[in-house]
């Protein structure tokens, strides 16, 4: 090692950290760790909403479904009902006209 | 390695605020950049806090993320035209100069002009003492690389020293 290189360590000792810079880091930290907490919270807030959300129009949609297949149901009864009635007036029908038939 | 180690982050930046704030500080000549880039850096350190394992592993780690950081504020303030060692020479040699041997402050001065990979190499081998090896890891470059910057630095330094310095060395 020669003249210029011990100089060079003699001159190159680190340098004092300025006064107050960790109190400045540790502010950064803190208001990170707020920032950082805070957005947590808003994002499990989000999605607690969109679960909610999800559930409430999920259910409307099944809700809305089992109504119209009930619906659907009574309606279809309505119908065979109605052609039971017919079929039995049918049958009179085709019974008077058998025996008017005989009659004659 | 210990692998009992845990972390403590208050404890780190305490020990280690003088390396980061010297290393950014001499990389980029700005008192205030410097203090910006060594908050931005235990910032970082904070949060990969989870990956240290050990004592030795956040030293070179924080040695290895300041100097990256200080290339690229130089990086940028050279894209924006500003060079912020004329601002040194300027501003900041009194610094340098309360604390250190007037030798000392000249040669601080002598290795501001030299060009960022040559100091980069010569600050993390005076300063911090790593062996060539060890500054080829932390600057993530070739060690021939580094062994070249560290004799081309040293070889210019000497020359502007040879010629800024010859009356104060005559005389001491």
């Amino acid at each position: 090692m020669d003249d210029l290189e011990r100089e060079l360590r003699q001159g190159l000792l680190r340098l004092p950290a300025p006064p107050g810079l960790k109190r400045k880091i540790m502010a950064r930290k803190r208001a990170l760790d707020a920032e950082k907490t805070h957005r947590r919270v808003v994002f499990w807030q989000r999605l607690a909403a969109s679960i909610v959300l999800c559930g409430a129009v999920g259910g409307g949609v099944t809700w809305h479904n089992v109504q119209e297949q009930r619906k659907g149901e009574a309606a279809r009864q309505q119908v065979m009902m109605a052609l039971r009635i017919a079929g039995r007036a049918l049958d009179q029908v085709n019974a008077q006209l058998a025996a008017r038939d005989s009659r004659q | 390695m210990s692998l009992d180690w845990q972390p403590d982050f208050e404890q780190l930046v305490d020990e280690h605020q003088s390396m980061v704030f010297s290393l950014a500080f001499r990389m980029t000549g700005d008192r205030g950049l410097a203090e910006e880039i060594a908050q931005d850096v235990f910032l970082e350190l904070d949060r990969n806090l989870g990956r240290i394992e050990s004592p030795e592993h956040a030293l070179n780690w924080l040695r290895r993320v300041t100097m990256n950081r200080s290339a690229d504020a130089l990086r940028r303030q050279r894209v924006r035209g500003i060079d912020l060692w004329v601002e040194m020479d300027e501003n900041h040699g009194a610094i340098f100069e309360e604390r250190s041997s007037p030798l000392g402050s000249r040669l601080e001065g002598l290795l501001a002009t030299l060009p960022s990979p040559q100091r980069a190499a010569l600050v993390l081998r005076y300063q911090e003492g790593l062996t060539p090896d060890e500054i080829a890891a932390t600057l993530e470059s070739p060690l021939a690389t580094v062994k070249s910057n560290l004799q081309r630095g040293l070889k210019l330094l000497r020359a502007k020293a040879e010629s800024r310095l010859k009356e104060y060395i005559r005389g001491t």
